[in-house]
């Protein structure tokens, strides 16, 4: 696997703690770009002023940092576009509504 | 930028609000004799009151409000240090405001006074937290009124201190009416108005909602609170009528907006805990649709006004809290223990750490202790109020030990 499939890959294993569903299907991830050991990542949260804001976007640093081949890692977190439910995959809809 | 208050500043406020319930229902246990004659204003229930407003609601909301305001509104705390000093020196005050209103009321102002410099220590802190706030919101207003009507209130409150130890130079009744009026429903409804407009859509994660309600509800309200209050002061029932009124529709427009955000929900399936303060909005609406509804109807009673006030307290702002206490408790632990672990390792959900089957036992029991209580109250039936107070103290230990126990998690 690529060093971004890495990337992409690790990013499914940081769960939303208050919703159960990783971030990856929650539709929160809008871009992942690696240049040589630095991974850039582009992100939203469901709600500007989430209490989880650092927790979820430390998640991140710390899960990608962990890949080798990663030294740097920047979580650039946006809110333009603003997360909608239409982002999410399937199975988060799924979950959500039956969990 | 880091949002985030240091997890130690709004837990202290947090535990020791949760003792403080204990107390204030072990109080009002033992003093269950003078509420089922209707006796409100004796020594065992102003205390057992203060310890369930102040020390229980006021603590709490505090912490909360340390906690919440950085996330919602994307400001830091102002100074995190000031805010240690003034849990301590508010925790101080509290108890021996509380405890001096019990054993001997003439000292209370000392205790007051103390419990009063903590509170401005905390207007101040959130007053320079909010002005660094670039862009102020409908949140925002709910709660600089909100913070107003606690500023208001205490001076109210001092007051009264103020009359029982020295020469009284102002009307007892209006202004005891109005510090109830400030302290509960302007402060604590204003605050939960507003913190209800960020948690319900977060807690549901609802989309698409639009707050078109917000605004007049919050100027509904606020013209309710003051016509109430000069309805004491100008003794003239037509005006308290209209503010009641004003309230009950203040509280309505509130409760369309919380009824679009759930509505839209994306998450059908609603914590339990989280169940239990969208059920409290509606014991709050419900009670002051009758409030309302009493006033038209000239009832004057002093027994009934006063299950009114208890319903109201217990019914909607009690229940409120303690539904969120036991989302936000959960969410400051797995902070402090689990944020520096995510995505290193597999972390518990904040679901997982708490237990929702005895929360809902919990809250029956809550619900079952204050409709009982009120029914005893109002019939004045000494062993029904007494039965009722002692499962709400019952209910409240276990309520402690059921959130405590999360830290243990």
């Amino acid at each position: 696997m690529s060093l971004l499939g890495s990337v992409k890959a690790a990013l499914f294993e940081v769960i939303d703690p208050e919703l159960g569903i990783n971030i990856v299907d929650l539709g929160l991830i809008y871009d992942v770009q690696v240049e040589g050991n630095h991974a850039k990542i582009t992100m939203t949260l469901t709600t500007p002023g989430c209490p989880l804001h650092d927790s979820i976007t430390n998640g991140v640093k710390f899960r990608v940092n962990q890949l080798k081949g990663i030294d740097d890692v920047t979580v650039d977190l946006v809110w333009e576009p603003a997360w909608s439910p239409d982002k999410m995959s399937e199975r988060a809809k799924e979950k959500l509504h039956f969990g | 930028m880091k949002s985030e208050t240091n997890i130690k500043l709004p837990l202290s406020f947090i535990i020791f609000g949760i003792i403080a319930f204990v107390v204030a229902q072990s109080t009002l246990f033992f003093g269950h004799d003078f509420i089922a004659n209707g006796q409100f204003r004796v020594p065992p229930i102003w205390s057992g009151s203060h310890f369930l407003l102040l020390g229980f609601a006021v603590m709490i909301a505090m912490g909360a409000m340390y906690q919440l305001v950085p996330v919602a509104f994307l400001t830091p705390i102002w100074n995190e240090k000031f805010g240690a000093v003034q849990f301590i020196v508010t925790a101080l005050g509290i108890t021996s405001f509380a405890i001096l209103l019990g054993v001997h009321a003439s000292y209370a102002i000392y205790g007051g006074a103390i419990a009063i410099i903590g509170i401005l220590m905390f207007l101040f802190q959130m007053l320079k937290t909010l002005q660094a706030q670039s862009k102020k919101n409908v949140m925002s207003y709910f709660v600089i009124g909100a913070l107003s009507a606690l500023f208001l209130a205490i001076i109210a409150g001092f007051t009264l201190a103020w009359n029982f130890s020295f020469t009284p130079f102002v009307s007892q009744d209006p202004m005891l009416f109005t510090h109830i009026t400030l302290g509960v429903a302007g402060w604590f409804t204003l605050l939960i108005f507003g913190f209800s407009y960020k948690l319900v859509p977060m807690f549901s994660l609802s989309h698409g909602f639009s707050m078109k309600w917000a605004k007049p509800a919050f100027l509904t309200y606020v013209i309710g609170l003051v016509l109430l209050i000069g309805s004491y002061w100008l003794e003239t029932h037509s005006i308290q009528t209209v503010g009641w009124i004003l309230l009950c529709g203040g509280f309505t427009f509130f409760g369309l907006d919380v009824r679009e955000i759930l509505t839209k929900r994306l998450r059908r399936k609603l914590d339990k805990p989280f169940a239990f303060a969208v059920f409290a909005i509606g014991i709050g609406f419900f009670v002051h649709l009758i409030a309302a509804i009493l006033s038209i109807a000239q009832v004057k009673s002093p027994t009934v006004w006063s299950w009114v006030v208890f319903f109201y307290i217990m019914g909607w702002v009690i229940a409120s809290i303690l539904g969120y206490l036991y989302k936000i408790i959960p969410f400051l632990w797995w902070t402090y223990k689990y944020s520096e672990r995510i995505g290193k390792e597999k972390v518990p959900t904040l679901k997982e750490m708490i237990n929702e089957k005895a929360s809902v036992i919990l809250f029956t029991l809550f619900i079952i202790s204050i409709i009982g209580l009120t029914i005893g109250g109002l019939y004045s039936i000494g062993i029904v109020v007494f039965l009722f107070q002692g499962l709400l103290t019952i209910t409240s230990v276990l309520y402690a030990i059921s959130v405590l126990k999360i830290f243990f998690i």
